[in-house]
């Protein structure tokens, strides 16, 4: 019986390899890089838990699997969240593929995911034709702004840290009517600055992206005319410029590549290459944080949906005071009423820590993002859809 | 022959230019075929170097000790996709290798006729289904089971074992036939059934190298990471469950860290190519257990 042995023999000789390396783990015991309430990894404990965050007011205990999956703009973010509720909720195992808006979505509608993060909303009449698999049957949807982030004009010149340009500069040189750095119309808005005689690449993302929609989006509201090719998630195929896969690739490409002009998350920028400041009004405005939560705070809520359908229209063409209209928000959109009650409270649960000021902080410290707390406008709104889950 | 007879007799020896034109034809030959070689192994040894080399910065106890859970820009480790490698691969050659050499056995003692011909088409044709294909049908089968989004190891080992299944079967067919007939014969001209003759005489015999094929089926597999992404899904936390939620292996865990970067990049680069120097070993590792376990099962010679 020779032969049986092979197979035998060799799950004897994984299992034991398994045994050693699992008898290393040390999930359960201190872990050095995460905050002491953080024990176990076993998503099956089930060991009541009292939950020590005040704002969800009474004492929850959760356990149990949450997947949720969308935008790669909120993956640095997702990551944060992750960590600090999973710190807060030993007994819960939250995972978030950052597969992209559209995928998010789309895994959600199906019913694959509990919650889906995409970079833009359902449309009013997606939600009215209902059909969400997590959801319970006539139930709508919630949609929360929790993740607003600036989005950077990062550019490689030798020496130059930052530049100003007006929108339709921008354009100018992502269309192609602009191809070397001492151009007339650059020079003219950079006094003092040192321009070469050098050739621009202009680098735009390869691949779908929300961060192509909503560059272009302010591009199309900015620019005065300029851009001709609307708000689009795809790269318009006529325009000249290098191609690179996602934010990572834009990243690499500009620091590579002298002379190279790119738009991306502003966290991937800083420090990295020179950015430029973007004309508000009169003024040149840096990405800040605090300026891309002004232009939210400045822009108005689409008015066609329900009361948990919190969409904002940007209005990126406000002319006053410090604010950095070329920003990106990223939602959260999960079910009014769940199927399953259970995944229903893990996803009030987790998206209460999101929105809450701490969630909030960790997102800026980790992705460089915009908090939505201490937003008249908007926070309230958040915290009732939020609230409205079942 | 002739060549040989030439060599030892100088008396007829040839005019000195044709014995002078073939050493200088052997030395090109030797040269250019060193050359050849040398050259092959320049991308093997750049790769080697470049993942050990920016490996090494976080070979350290805490990688493989800790998982990913609560970790945020630096620290943490890989101990969860390591674990999650061992019980996918686990369980893909607990389903491929009785299938496979099974498979084998029909081929090389059993099958005649169309129906051989049949099996054989397909195994070749199944040799080159891309692995993306094998994630998807795998896919597809466990979400017409069990809904849509649903993840879990033994969806991963089921389509990784729809790509080692046809390297068993093929390298356990070259070894069963290389066992002479004359073995077999001797086993039948003393009574003994078929079914003994094969599990007794046949199997043994070409034990080590079915081994062999096992274990490049399982370096074929182990690499994989377009159908365990699909299909098993990624995880910061342990799960030795294979039936119940996502696994993470080591390729989906440099992929996304690869891929999801925070804004502390270096640390997430650096756990991806400790996780590929992890991987490159284990491989390397495999190796060796299969050379030792095909030494202990060699027949012995009396």
């Amino acid at each position: 019986m020779r032969s049986r042995l092979l197979p035998t023999v060799g799950a004897a000789a994984l299992t034991a390899a398994l045994a050693l390396s699992g008898c290393a783990a040390n999930e359960s015991g201190p872990d050095p890089s995460s905050t002491p309430s953080d024990t176990s990894g076993d998503s099956t404990a089930e060991s009541p838990q009292t939950d020590p965050t005040d704002d969800g007011g009474a004492a929850v205990s959760l356990s149990g699997t949450l997947n949720g999956g969308g935008a790669s703009s909120q993956g640095p973010a997702q990551e944060a969240w992750r960590a600090g509720f999973s710190g807060l909720n030993p007994g819960v195992t939250v995972n978030y593929d950052p597969t992209g808006s559209g995928d998010g979505r789309k895994a959600f509608s199906e019913g694959g995911l509990a919650f889906a993060g995409s970079d833009s909303a359902f449309g009013p009449d997606e939600i009215a034709a209902g059909g969400f698999g997590s959801c319970a049957d006539g139930s709508g949807l919630i949609e929360v702004p929790v993740y607003i982030s600036p989005i950077a004009v990062g550019f490689n010149l030798p020496g130059v840290d930052s530049l100003n340009l007006d929108a339709a500069t921008v354009a100018s040189i992502f269309t192609g009517q602009i191809t070397a750095w001492n151009d007339p119309a650059i020079v003219e808005q950079n006094d003092g600055t040192d321009l070469p005689d050098l050739a621009i690449t202009a680098v735009h993302r390869a691949d779908s992206s929300g961060t192509t929609a909503n560059f272009t989006d302010y591009l199309d509201q900015a620019s005065g005319g300029v851009w001709t090719e609307g708000s689009v998630e795809d790269w318009p195929d006529s325009l000249q410029g290098e191609a690179a896969e996602s934010t990572s690739g834009v990243a690499e490409t500009i620091v590579g590549t002298e002379g190279a002009i790119g738009y991306l998350d502003a966290s991937r920028a800083a420090g990295a290459m020179g950015t430029a400041a973007i004309k508000v009004g009169e003024n040149y405005v840096s990405y800040s944080p605090a300026a891309a939560a002004a232009a939210v705070g400045g822009s108005t809520f689409q008015s066609d949906r329900s009361a948990g359908d919190v969409v904002v229209d940007i209005d990126r063409t406000i002319d006053s005071g410090e604010v950095y209209p070329l920003i990106l928000i990223s939602y959260l959109i999960g079910c009014e009423t769940y199927a399953d009650p259970s995944q229903g409270a893990l996803v009030k649960g987790y998206l209460e820590y999101v929105a809450s000021p701490e969630g909030q902080a960790e997102a800026a410290a980790n992705a460089g993002s915009a908090p939505i707390t201490g937003d008249p406008n908007v926070e309230p709104k958040v915290a009732a859809a939020i609230a409205s889950i079942q | 022959m002739a060549v040989i007879a030439l060599d030892r007799a100088p008396a007829i020896a040839l005019p000195r230019g044709i014995r002078r034109s073939r050493r200088t034809v052997n030395a090109t030959a030797t040269v250019a075929i060193t050359g050849l070689f040398v050259l092959a192994l320049v991308p093997l040894g750049s790769l080697l170097w470049t993942a050990a080399s920016r490996g090494l910065a976080r070979f350290d106890v805490e990688f493989f000790t800790n998982s990913m859970l609560g970790v945020v820009g630096g620290g943490g480790g890989a101990l969860h996709a390591i674990v999650g490698t061992g019980l996918i691969t686990g369980a893909t050659i607990l389903l491929s290798v009785p299938v496979g050499v099974t498979a084998a056995v029909y081929l090389v003692e059993y099958g005649r006729g169309w129906f051989k011909r049949t099996v054989t088409f397909l195994v070749d044709v199944m040799t080159g289904i891309p692995s993306i294909v094998a994630g998807l049908f795998a896919y597809a089968v466990f979400s017409l089971i069990l809904g849509p989004g649903m993840r879990s190891g033994v969806a991963g080992a089921l389509a990784l074992s729809l790509l080692m299944i046809p390297v068993v079967v093929r390298s356990s067919e070259e070894m069963l036939r290389l066992v002479p007939d004359e073995l077999r014969e001797a086993s039948y001209a003393l009574g003994v059934p078929k079914y003994r003759t094969i599990l007794k005489v046949v199997l043994p015999t070409s034990i080590s190298g079915i081994v062999a094929g096992v274990m490049i089926g399982i370096a074929r597999i182990v690499g994989e990471t377009a159908p365990l992404l699909l299909v098993a899904g990624y995880t910061d936390v342990m799960n030795y469950n294979l039936f119940s939620e996502r696994i993470t292996t080591l390729p989906v865990f440099i992929y996304s860290q690869w891929k999801n970067k925070g804004m502390d990049v270096a640390a997430y680069d650096d756990r991806a190519w400790t996780a590929a120097l992890v991987l490159i070993a284990f491989v390397l590792l495999l190796n060796l257990v299969s050379r030792l376990v095909a030494r202990l099962f060699a027949p012995k010679a009396r």
